[in-house]
C-alpha cells in the first residue's frame, strides 16, 4: 500500500524526521519563520537564514510554547503556540512528501521528551491540517522511542540490560531498559533519568571544557553502570555527534560492552512504532512499561454465566492517553461500583469503591449505567458514571458522577 | 451482589411488546419483561420477527441462528424463550429456574382461569383493548349456567375496562349483565358513577329503584371528592402551567401533550 510511514522526534532544540520505507531522514532546528513581505513560512536552517537576513520573524522553542499555551506575535498578528506548531509540522512533513513523491501518510508517530496533556492535545488534534486521519497519528515518549528502537535490533543487543546516554543542548539524560521474561508474555521496562550534571555543549569547543565534560560523563557512567550487566550502551544526541572529546568515557563504557552511537534514534524508534501500528499483530509481543504507558491494570468484578469474572478496563502497558474505555453495566443488588487497581507484579493492589450517590433507587437489575474511564495522566484515572435508564421501563434520570483516582 | 456487563448492543429499531405496549431496546429489557410479566409470554413468543430483532438489532447472530435451528427441529416456543434468556446472560440459572416454575404453575391453571388471569393482567397494565378481547373470548367459551360466578366477575371486569376507555354505554351493559337484575351494591355504585360521567347514560330498571336516597348522597359525595382530587392532580397542574406559558410554547406543549394522549389511548384501546 502506498504511503509514508513516518517517525518524528520533536524537541525544543531540534526535530528529526525519519521516513520508513524510503530510509530517508531530516534533522532541523525546531524553529519557524514567517517572511515579512509574503505569506510564506520557513522552518529549520532557512528560517534562521531568513531571520538573520532580516526579512522574516522567527519563533523558536515551539514545544515549550505549546506546553505553556503561549503566543507569539509575527507581523502584528498574534499566533497561538498550537497554530505555530501546526504550521511547523506542515512544513516538516512537506519535506518528506516532496522527497518521496507522495502526499499520503499512512502513519505518523511523534516522539517527545515528556508527554504532557496540552502538547498531546495539540499533536493529536492536528490531523486535519496535516491531511492525516486522526487515528493515524500517535505520540510516544522518548523512552518509548528508545525502547522500540532497541527492540528492533538483534536480540543480542537487548538480551540483558540496555543503557543509553542522550546528550543534547539542553539536557543530559540516561535511559535504561530491561526485559523481564515471563511464562506467557515478557515485559519490557524502560526508564529515563534526567541527570543534574548536564552542561552546555559550547564547553566542548575548548580543550579544557571538553576534558571537564569527559570527566563529568565518566562520573555519571561509573555511577549508573556499575555492577550491572549490560548487553549494549547507546549514545545519542547532538553532544555525541563527535566522540573525540569523550575518550575516557568511551573507554569506560566500551569495557565488556557493545556501544552504538545513533543520532536519529528517537525518530527511528517512532518510525518502528508507526510501522507496528499498521500490523494486524504486533511484532513486539511484549508488555511495554515506560513513560506514557500505564503501570497498573484496572479491573472490575462482573458476573457472567453464573460465574464471577474480572472485566479488564485497562491493562499495564496501554498508552494512558489512548486507554479511554466505555462500558455499560447493570447493578444487581448493589449501589456502588468497585474497581481493582493492581500493579503489574501484583504487589500493589487497591480497591476503589464508588458509591452511586444521587442515582435513582430502582428495582433490582434495572440500574444501567455507562462507565467511562480515561486517564488525564499516567498516575490518575478519571471515572465517569452516567445513568442510562432501562429502556421505556425506567427512563434515564440524568444522574452523573465523576471521580478521579490516583493509580 | 454483582455487576452485569451489557455486551449486546442497544437496538436502533426497538421491538414492540404488544401485551405491555412497550418498546424494547436491549436484551436485558427483553429478559426483564419476560421475567416480570410471565403471563404475557407463556403462549409462545419466539417467532421470526423476534429472531430478526435478536440478530439484527441486538447483534446476537449466533444466538439467533441456534434458536432458528431449534425452532426448525420443532422445539417448544417456551424452551426457545429460555434458551434466548440464557444467551442474554441477564438472569442467573437460579433465577431462570424460578421463572420456569412460574411458567409451569401458570400452565397448570384450568384454561378458563388462565385466560382470565391473562386478561386481568392486561387490564392491570392498561391494555384495555386486549383485555376486553380476552374477556369476550372467555365469555364465548364459558358455560354461563355452569360458571355463574366466573362469568359475573368477567362481566364486571369487562365493564371496568369499557369505562376506562370512555365507552360508558358498553360499560353499563356489561355491569348490567354482571348483576343480572339482582342487587349488587358494589356494581350498582359503579353504574351510578357512569351516569355521573355521562348524562346520556341512565340507570335502567330495576336498578334505579334499588338505589336509595341515602346511597345516592353517599356516592355523590364520593364522586365530588374524586373530582376535587382530580383537580389537584399533578397532570392537571402541569397543564395549567403549560397554559400560563407564551403562545408559542403553549402550542408546542399542547401538541406534545395531545400526541402523548393519543399514543396512550391507542395503546389502551
Amino acid at each position: 500500500m502506498d504511503g509514508l510511514i513516518l517517525g518524528l522526534d520533536l524537541c525544543d532544540a531540534y526535530t528529526q524526521l525519519v521516513c520508513g520505507e524510503e530510509e530517508k531522514s531530516w534533522t532541523l532546528p525546531t524553529v519557524i519563520c514567517k517572511k515579512k513581505t509574503e505569506d510564506l513560512w520557513l522552518v529549520g536552517e532557512p528560517a534562521y537564514a531568513s531571520a538573520l537576513a532580516g526579512d522574516g520573524v522567527m519563533v523558536d522553542k515551539l514545544v515549550k510554547l505549546v506546553r505553556k499555551d503561549g503566543t507569539a506575535t509575527i507581523g502584528g498578528v498574534k499566533y497561538g503556540g498550537r497554530q505555530l506548531m501546526v504550521q511547523f509540522l506542515i512544513q516538516v512533513l512537506a519535506m518528506a512528501r516532496e522527497a518521496c513523491h507522495t502526499d499520503h501518510i499512512r502513519q505518523l508517530v511523534i516522539a517527545v521528551p515528556v508527554i504532557e496533556t496540552r502538547l498531546l492535545d495539540c499533536l493529536l488534534g492536528c490531523g486535519d491540517y496535516l491531511n492525516i486521519a486522526g487515528k493515524d497519528i500517535h505520540v510516544i515518549s522518548h523512552t518509548e522511542g528508545f525502547m522500540y528502537y532497541v527492540l528492533s535490533q538483534k536480540r543480542e543487543v537487548w538480551n540483558n540490560q540496555v543503557g543509553m546516554f542522550d546528550l543534547s543542548a539542553d539536557s543530559l539524560c540516561y535511559y535504561e531498559m530491561r526485559v523481564q521474561r515471563g511464562l506467557r508474555q515478557s515485559t519490557v521496562l524502560a526508564e529515563r533519568e534526567r541527570l543534574e550534571e548536564s552542561f552546555s555543549l559550547d564547553v566542548l569547543n575548548s580543550g579544557a571544557g571538553a576534558r571537564i565534560a569527559d570527566r563529568i560523563l565518566c562520573s555519571c557512567g561509573s555511577r549508573l553502570l556499575q555492577k550491572k550487566l549490560f548487553s549494549s550502551i547507546f549514545l545519542t544526541g547532538k553532544g555525541f555527534e563527535s566522540l573525540d572529546w569523550a575518550r575516557e568515557f568511551m573507554k569506560l563504557i566500551c569495557n565488556r560492552r557493545k556501544v552504538y552511537a545513533e543520532n536519529t534514534l528517537f525518530a527511528q524508534g517512532a518510525m518502528y512504532r508507526a510501522a507496528d501500528f499498521l500490523r494486524e499483530k504486533s511484532a513486539y509481543p511484549f508488555i511495554c512499561i515506560c513513560e506514557g504507558r500505564l503501570e497498573s491494570s484496572v479491573t472490575m468484578k462482573v458476573l457472567s454465566r453464573d460465574q464471577e469474572n474480572q472485566l479488564i478496563l485497562a491493562r499495564p502497558g496501554d498508552a494512558w492517553y489512548e486507554a479511554a474505555t466505555e462500558v455499560d453495566v447493570i447493578l444487581d443488588h448493589q449501589d456502588y461500583l468497585e474497581f481493582m487497581i493492581a500493579s503489574m507484579d501484583g504487589k500493589k493492589k487497591k480497591n476503589v469503591r464508588m458509591v452511586l450517590e444521587g442515582f435513582p433507587k430502582r428495582e433490582e437489575k434495572t440500574l444501567r449505567v455507562r462507565i467511562r474511564l480515561d486517564f488525564p495522566d499516567d498516575r490518575t484515572m478519571a471515572v465517569t458514571v452516567e445513568d442510562q435508564g432501562f429502556g421505556e421501563f425506567f427512563p434515564p434520570s440524568g444522574a452523573v458522577m465523576r471521580q478521579e483516582v490516583m493509580l | 451482589m454483582s455487576v452485569i456487563v451489557c455486551r449486546q448492543k442497544r437496538a436502533a429499531n426497538p421491538y414492540y411488546i404488544e401485551g405491555l405496549g412497550i418498546n424494547i431496546y436491549s436484551a436485558q429489557e427483553l429478559c426483564y419483561a419476560v421475567y416480570h410479566h410471565p403471563l404475557l409470554f407463556t403462549d409462545g413468543f419466539v417467532d421470526g420477527e423476534l429472531l430478526e430483532f435478536v440478530r439484527e438489532e441486538l447483534g446476537m447472530g449466533f444466538a439467533a441462528a441456534r434458536l432458528e435451528q431449534r425452532q426448525k427441529s420443532g422445539d417448544r416456543s417456551e424452551e426457545l424463550l429460555f434458551q434466548l434468556m440464557q444467551e442474554c446472560d441477564y438472569y442467573t440459572t437460579v433465577e431462570l429456574n424460578r421463572l420456569r416454575q412460574t411458567f409451569a404453575a401458570l400452565k397448570k391453571l384450568p384454561p378458563l382461569e388462565y385466560a382470565k388471569e391473562k386478561a386481568d393482567y392486561l387490564a392491570e397494565y392498561k391494555q384495555y383493548g386486549k383485555a376486553i378481547a380476552g374477556y369476550e373470548e372467555i365469555l364465548e367459551a364459558a358455560d354461563e349456567k355452569k360458571d355463574i360466578q366466573v362469568t359475573k366477575r368477567i362481566w364486571n371486569n369487562l365493564g371496568a375496562c369499557y369505562a376506562r376507555i370512555f365507552r360508558f354505554r358498553k360499560a353499563m351493559d356489561a355491569y348490567d349483565k354482571a348483576c343480572k337484575g339482582e342487587k349488587d351494591v358494589k356494581i350498582l355504585e359503579k353504574m351510578y358513577y357512569l351516569t355521573c360521567l355521562d348524562s346520556s347514560v341512565g340507570l335502567k330498571e330495576p336498578y334505579r329503584s334499588m338505589v336509595s336516597e341515602e346511597m345516592k348522597q353517599g356516592w355523590d359525595k364520593e364522586f365530588q371528592t374524586a373530582q376535587v382530587r382530580a383537580e389537584e392532580s399533578a397532570g392537571l397542574k402541569k397543564l395549567q402551567t403549560l397554559f400560563g406559558e407564551d403562545s408559542v410554547r403553549r402550542m408546542e406543549g399542547a401538541g406534545r401533550q395531545v400526541e402523548e394522549w393519543k399514543q396512550e389511548y391507542r395503546s389502551m384501546a
